[in-house]
């Protein structure tokens, strides 16, 4: 630019103010100077998640939820029928539910999973697992359940006011579910106070 | 919920690495610089080789589902429930999977590392520079650009911006909290214009606390030792009502002087304390609300002369809202108030005292509100866009040798952005999105950016960037009067043309997960900048027969490149390693017939390599030792266009601590040990202050 040479400018510039960043204790080193808030969302993949300790923690849950409901005689037909614990759509578990029913029994019965893809295979189930595959027509899952003595379990927000009776959902890191003691007394289920202790209870009218 | 699980998605898409190093401008001697970068270079590749190798050797190593159901089989509901199900092992799933250069500081890494406040706390950011200038001040940047008045980074506290207008920069040294409360640091390197808008240009910095729920109860703690003197903090949490969480804490040091380079003491002694409360409440699943508030003030001795007062406060409120499974909303508003009185020397240009000795107080106050709305769309776009305004009323009382003009200014600022991210296939990723804002400086700004993620394996991921980011200008840039008005002679000007800085960043990323033990992330970066600021003068004299003033210009320019490299070792069940790598190559030049008093030299100020080695053990007894060995590249620090050096060097920090009971732990703690003072930063002289050797000891008790 113009007329000055650089060399001539640097001889020209007191040293007390040409740097423009002297280490300057200034704090605000303004002498020196030369020299949104958005917030926080981004809108991350959460598709591939390491998902599988989630699901693994949610396998334990399905299996502790068993040993805290009392079912009616009619759950079975008869003394040697397992104890199923179905998952209807697409499973998140992977193996997570099959290891950890492995070797166990409740009441005396064993255990066994059943994956199914319509609801009809497993509205004998004792235990059901409903996948947010199946979140677009609950309404359906539960006109063919039909208040038969089937512990529902899912993580869809609207899974309780559609008639279900336990839903996990997440605070931050952590698993956390719902209760809804209206939906088990329709099933005729009884549910400890294990569960409702530590559970959020909800009802399914108008609670939330 | 919702809200918070999108924030743990934001927690996700912070980590990775990323830092900067040094500039090859034709000023260097090329000798020296040719040896230098081929050594570089083999580092470089004796770094890399091996990590390269282990990408192929990924086993499909599968944690074992079995052994982690049998553990959880052994937990009562309410233990089950307190499991963090988003981590895979201790840490919170180091390498997640945002496509960014992401690394997240969790709330032990603090603890462990010693560090006794905010800025100290950045060091464990592989991808950030950090430099310590004198007792309470600090420069701390990503790639590059980490000047004194370092402007290229955003910084963002429980979602309040805590940037200063004055220069685009942070005042570090009133930053803080009490370190047991924050939750985690996210630390992005590369722009984040699209989503934070301007100036996260080479990066952003994400400082979350703890919500009132999780920290409940009394927490106390204190100590001492030779550099931080004394010092204590507490916090208690308890309960409104159901549901309705809260916190108040406070926090107060002292910290000595550090040296001057023959030893002396450096008159550069501070204090500071701060206190706030958080209140958290989730009256249903639909709704959470946080309100939360701080205030702190300080003392800080200046090397030139005098003491600054610093002061400030913030009041913050947000309301988060979930329609359904696939649509969410924030509503966020804050105030935020600065308080600034600090001793200015007179400007003197060799004999001539052209202004006296002052002070500059600046009263910043800044009101924002921000919404923000997630929302899924069919079965593959996940949207969210956002509006934001805010409004900044600052006010200078300014010194005879700075000032800014006009003393009172009020800005607004307006923005929108939108980014959708586009599922193409069931593991690639497309995202899209710009912001655009509104400033009184420049007008329309524009931030797009495009990013593209592929999981290779659901252990491997690699991704891709190209994005266009700005830094609008500042009151120095454009207000600056040094010496102020009245005086002789002006030498320094703010520029009234000064335009926004430009970057468009090319980006590249890969990180995996080898084994359940291992993680490691690669991030290498090209940044083309322009309009970059320069320091220049009219071509007409004025009546002294000289060039004054010179004024700031957007004459600079040139690119930046380098990768960054970090990688997570759980060696053994109690022992944890931890090794970051950063290179940064630096060619900031004057534009071609355009002049700079600094020989492009003033922006830059960058080690253009660095590393650290951190070692975490946890010994029987409940006994931990923790150890970081830093070492960083010479730096280069300008005079006009004189350039100083900082020597390369090596620090070790370590920690022994020792927990007799489960509420109460004990802790030494060693920083910078391997020399009595070492300096960081600053162009060689008699005042260039050095960073001593401190140890403290430190008692905390939770109840």
């Amino acid at each position: 630019m113009g007329v000055l040479s650089a060399p001539a400018c640097r001889r020209l510039w007191p040293r007390t103010l040409a740097g423009s960043r002297m280490g300057c204790g200034v704090r605000r080193c303004l002498v020196v100077a030369i020299g949104l808030c958005v917030f926080l969302f981004l809108c991350v993949p959460s598709s591939l998640r390491a998902e599988s300790k989630e699901y693994q923690v949610k396998a334990v849950f399905l299996y502790n939820f068993a040993q805290f409901v009392l079912w009616p005689a009619t759950a079975f037909t008869n003394a040697s029928e397992p104890f199923q614990i179905g998952v209807l759509g697409n499973s998140p578990f992977d193996k997570a539910l099959e290891e950890t029913v492995r070797g166990e029994t409740i009441q005396g019965r064993q255990i066994v999973v059943v994956h199914a893809s319509h609801v009809e295979k497993v509205a004998g189930c004792q235990v059901l697992f409903v996948c947010k595959s199946e979140a677009g027509h609950l309404n359906q899952v539960f006109q063919k359940l039909d208040s038969k003595p089937v512990l529902t379990v899912s993580e869809d927000a609207s899974f309780i006011q559609h008639g279900g009776i336990i839903n996990f959902y997440r605070e931050g890191p952590k698993v956390r579910f719902e209760i809804n003691p209206d939906a088990a007394d329709k099933n005729g289920l009884k549910l400890g106070s294990q569960l409702l202790s530590v559970g959020k209870i909800v009802h399914s009218e108008g609670a939330r | 919920m919702k809200r918070v699980g999108t924030f743990n998605r934001v927690a996700e898409m912070k980590r990775l690495i990323s830092h900067s190093p040094s500039l090859a401008d034709s000023f260097r001697l090329l000798n020296s610089q040719r040896i230098k970068s081929r050594w570089s270079f083999k580092i470089a590749a004796a770094l890399l080789l091996p990590w390269l190798l282990l990408g192929s050797a990924f086993a499909q190593e599968q944690p074992s589902a079995e052994e982690a159901v049998q553990t959880y089989k052994k937990m009562s509901l309410t233990e089950l429930m307190d499991l963090d199900v988003t981590s895979v092992a201790k840490q919170p799933e180091p390498y997640g999977q945002a496509p960014a250069a992401i690394q997240v500081i969790t709330s032990e890494d603090i603890a462990r590392s010693g560090a006794s406040s905010l800025p100290e706390a950045m060091r464990l950011a592989d991808n950030l520079e950090v430099a310590q200038k004198n007792s309470h001040d600090w420069a701390i940047s990503a790639r590059g650009f980490n000047t004194a008045l370092g402007n290229k980074l955003l910084v963002l506290m429980d979602g309040r911006s805590v940037y200063t207008p004055l220069f685009s920069g942070v005042f570090w040294d009133v930053q803080d909290y009490l370190l047991q409360d924050i939750d985690r640091i996210e630390v992005i390197s590369g722009p984040g214009g699209t989503l934070w808008g301007a100036n996260a240009v080479n990066g952003v910095i994400n400082i979350t606390t703890k919500s009132a729920k999780d920290t409940q109860g009394l927490y106390v703690e204190g100590g001492g030792g030779s550099q931080l003197q004394y010092f204590g903090g507490a916090r208690y949490g308890g309960t409104l009502a159901s549901n309705v969480y809260y916190r108040v804490y406070g926090k107060y040091f002292q910290r000595d002087n550090e040296v001057f380079g023959d030893g002396k003491d450096a008159p550069d002694s501070w204090n500071m304390g701060r206190g706030g409360f958080r209140i958290d409440a989730e009256p249903s699943l639909q709704n959470t609300f946080t309100l939360q508030g701080d205030y702190y003030a300080g003392h800080e001795g200046v090397v030139t002369g005098g003491r600054a007062n610093v002061s400030g406060g913030d009041l913050l409120g947000r309301w988060s809202h979930t329609f359904s499974e696939s649509s969410d909303m924030s509503l966020q508003m804050y105030y935020d108030r600065t308080h600034l009185v600090d001793p200015i020397p007179a400007s003197v240009a060799g004999t001539i005292t052209l202004a006296p000795a002052g002070t500059l107080t600046d009263d910043l106050d800044t009101f924002d509100i921000d919404f923000q709305h997630h929302l899924h769309l069919g079965d593959w776009n996940n949207i969210v866009w956002g509006l934001g305004y805010r409004f900044t009323h600052e006010v200078d009382d300014n010194a005879p040798a700075l000032a800014f003009l006009p003393p009172t200014l009020d800005h607004n600022l307006y923005s929108a952005f939108l980014q959708d991210e586009i599922t193409l296939r069931e593991n690639l990723f497309l995202t899209l999105g710009t912001k655009i804002e509104h400033n009184d400086y420049t007008g329309v700004e524009v931030e797009p950016s495009a990013r593209l993620q592929w999981n290779v394996t659901p252990k491997q991921m690699l991704w891709g960037a190209v994005s266009r980011a700005v830094r609008t200008p500042s009151r120095i840039d454009r207000d600056l009067s040094q010496p102020g008005p009245s005086s002789l002679l002006v030498l320094l000007q703010g520029g009234q043309n000064f335009e926004s800085e430009t970057v468009i960043a090319y980006e590249l990323g890969y990180r995996a997960q080898p084994t359940a033990k291992l993680q490691t992330s690669l991030s290498a970066f090209y940044n083309d900048y322009d309009h970059v600021r320069s320091t220049t003068t009219n071509s007409t004299l004025d009546s002294f027969g000289l060039p004054f003033p010179f004024f700031f210009q957007n004459n600079l320019e040139g690119h930046t490149y380098g990768f960054e490299l970090s990688a997570n070792y759980q060696l053994l069940d109690w022992w944890r390693l931890h090794g970051g790598y950063d290179l940064l190559k630096e060619d900031i030049r004057v534009k071609p017939g355009k002049f700079d008093i600094n020989d492009a030299l003033n922006e830059t100020a960058d080690p253009q390599q660095q590393f650290s080695i951190r070692s975490s053990m946890d010994l029987p007894k409940n006994i931990q030792f923790d150890a970081t060995l830093r070492w960083v590249d010479e730096l280069q620090n300008n005079n006009g266009a004189t350039v100083g050096t900082v020597p390369s060097y090596f620090e070790l920090d370590a920690r022994l601590a020792w927990r007799p009971i489960k509420s109460l732990e004990l802790s030494v703690v060693g920083q910078n040990l391997l020399h009595d003072h070492h300096p960081e930063y600053g162009f060689p002289g008699p005042t260039r202050v050095e960073i001593s050797r401190g140890v403290y000891g430190k008692v905390s008790w939770e109840f």
